[in-house]
């Protein structure tokens, strides 16, 4: 589809399957899916629930391995962002960001300072994470994430924490790291990603496709929203 | 294992053969780095949160120390075969922690840590690793504390063959490891193992390994049984490397040694072939 050499491509798959067992067969979420996500691009994933958003983007992270194919990463990846995303809420936010400095080979001191003043979580940043509230949770992963200074933001659904003025100031952080980062966000939501994406593509029954252009991108979702759905 | 993410090297592959040495060395760099963040973390969450926090570690088995000391201290004379009743208990107690709490914490890792095996570069293997490096760590202290404790309150006793002891406690830890490895895999996809695990574990081995009495001292039919349990021969071992009044007519290096090594590999092979499963059945 996207006309990118591999040079300039943060993440390619070549030809990735994944699937799972459930009780009711296999669910496959890629089929054969060979995909290349450009640099420095803002890239929307979207799909119905259930279409598999959040296994991709295991996939993409490298938390999951994949069944057959190849996913590479050219450069430094971010966990995958959202309210599921690791860590100990028995322990403070500081040490939290220590634990994540450690295991990314960062300076500890830098990602801890960076963390507390990008959070403005004040006194909650020496409290364990078990008392915070979900957007209070949400802006502690993203300035943890923003202090590692990865190539690629991997982000799912997570942006719509927090109050209007801290979302803003997300939006804005990332818009500004997307000049060198990319994005790639998963989603439910259409406005979400035409807000906060320059392309996007659809994962649906197995296959990804990416369409450079938002608009194309828009029309075949809405496609296939208003088709009957044939199994839950 | 192609499979890790180093985080460092500019490129990385799934499910690609090995990139080389650098591959190599970089995601054991990697890997070296998780677990040691993995170990401060639990150190932290474990004895970190209470005002009191290691002391816990060892309030547990001194009590469980004077318990049995007094309760022989009743029945009996002040020596077990000779061996002096505190370090005789100390030697049996602790050590054999190093096998049963080693194993029970790592059991429990792959499901208390699922929140951390969303970053790519920690794996289950990681994650119950670091449990037993640290428990078989705070056990060796606990056990150094106590011994220097005994003595400080006039329990005498004298060490034989220090490298021995220590050889002992490494098989201890290499058995509860590989018995750590192979239920930490088991038990998410199948919880139920959790209860036979300590129906099995707790209580029968805790009475039958010769924490509190020695082979010899065991009526000939009653030894021939109890001497399949490899526990049992480790604590022999054990004895007959601490204590010079103590030499073992029963147990065997070669029988202790081999259970520990098989189990070892045999808990490695299985974790490696179920993590997958272990990480879904979440």
């Amino acid at each position: 589809m996207s006309a990118h050499v591999d040079g300039d491509s943060i993440i390619t798959l070549e030809k990735v399957s994944k699937g799972y067992r459930t009780s009711a067969g296999v669910r496959r979420v890629l089929d054969d899916v060979s995909v290349r996500f450009p640099r420095g691009k803002r890239i929307g994933i979207l799909g119905l629930n259930g279409a598999g958003k959040s296994t991709l983007i295991r996939l993409l992270g490298g938390a999951e391995a994949c069944d057959g194919g190849r996913i590479t990463r050219h450069g430094r990846v971010s966990w995958p962002l959202g309210f599921t995303g690791g860590f100990q809420a028995a322990l403070t936010a500081r040490e939290n960001a220590q634990f994540v400095a450690r295991i990314y080979g960062e300076d500890p001191g830098y990602i801890e300072a960076f963390t507390q003043e990008f959070s403005e979580l004040g006194s909650y940043f020496d409290v364990p994470l078990r008392s915070y509230s979900a957007g209070m949770r949400g802006r502690f992963a993203f300035s943890v994430s923003l202090a590692c200074n990865f190539e690629c933001y991997l982000v799912d659904e997570a942006l719509e924490t927090g109050d209007a003025r801290y979302k803003e100031k997300f939006r804005r952080a990332f818009a500004e790291r997307a000049a060198e980062a990319s994005v790639i966000l998963v989603s439910h939501n259409e406005s979400m990603i035409r807000r906060n994406c320059d392309m996007a593509a659809i994962l649906h029954e197995g296959r990804l496709v990416l369409h450079d252009n938002l608009k194309d991108a828009m029309k075949a979702y809405q496609i296939l929203q208003t088709r009957p759905r044939i199994a839950a | 294992m192609g499979g890790r993410a180093t985080g460092d090297l500019p490129t990385v592959t799934d499910g690609a053969p090995p990139i080389g040495w650098s591959g190599v060395t970089g995601a054991l760099a990697t890997q070296c780095r998780v677990i040691r963040a993995l170990i401060l973390r639990e150190t932290k969450s474990r004895y970190g949160e209470h005002k009191l926090g290691f002391l816990w570690a060892l309030i547990e088995p001194t009590l469980m120390v004077i318990l049995f000391v007094a309760f022989f201290a009743l029945t009996r004379s002040s020596s077990v075969s000779n061996m002096a009743v505190v370090p005789f208990m100390i030697t049996g107690i602790v050590p054999f922690s190093l096998f049963k709490d080693t194993m029970s914490q790592m059991q429990g890792a792959v499901t208390s840590n699922k929140a951390l095996l969303g970053f790519p570069q920690v794996t289950t293997f990681d994650v119950v690793l670091a449990r037993g490096i640290l428990d078989t760590a705070v056990i060796l202290c606990v056990l150094a504390i106590m011994l220097a404790l005994a003595q400080l309150f006039g329990f005498e006793w004298r060490c034989e063959d220090p490298l021995g002891v220590l050889a002992v406690c490494g098989l201890l830890a290499l058995t509860g490891m590989g018995f750590g490895f192979l239920f930490a895999s088991i038990i998410p996809v199948v919880p139920s193992m959790r209860q036979v695990t300590s129906l099995v574990f707790g209580r029968p081995l805790f009475l039958s390994s010769g924490l509190f009495f020695t082979a010899e001292s065991l009526p000939p039919p009653v030894r021939e049984w109890l001497l399949w349990n490899p526990l049992l021969h480790m604590m022999e071992l054990m004895r007959d490397r601490f204590f010079v009044e103590f030499v073992t007519g029963h147990g065997s290096w070669s029988y202790a040694g081999s259970f520990a090594v098989t189990t070892f590999v045999v808990g490695l092979l299985v974790h490696q072939a179920m993590r997958k499963r272990a990480v879904i059945g979440l």
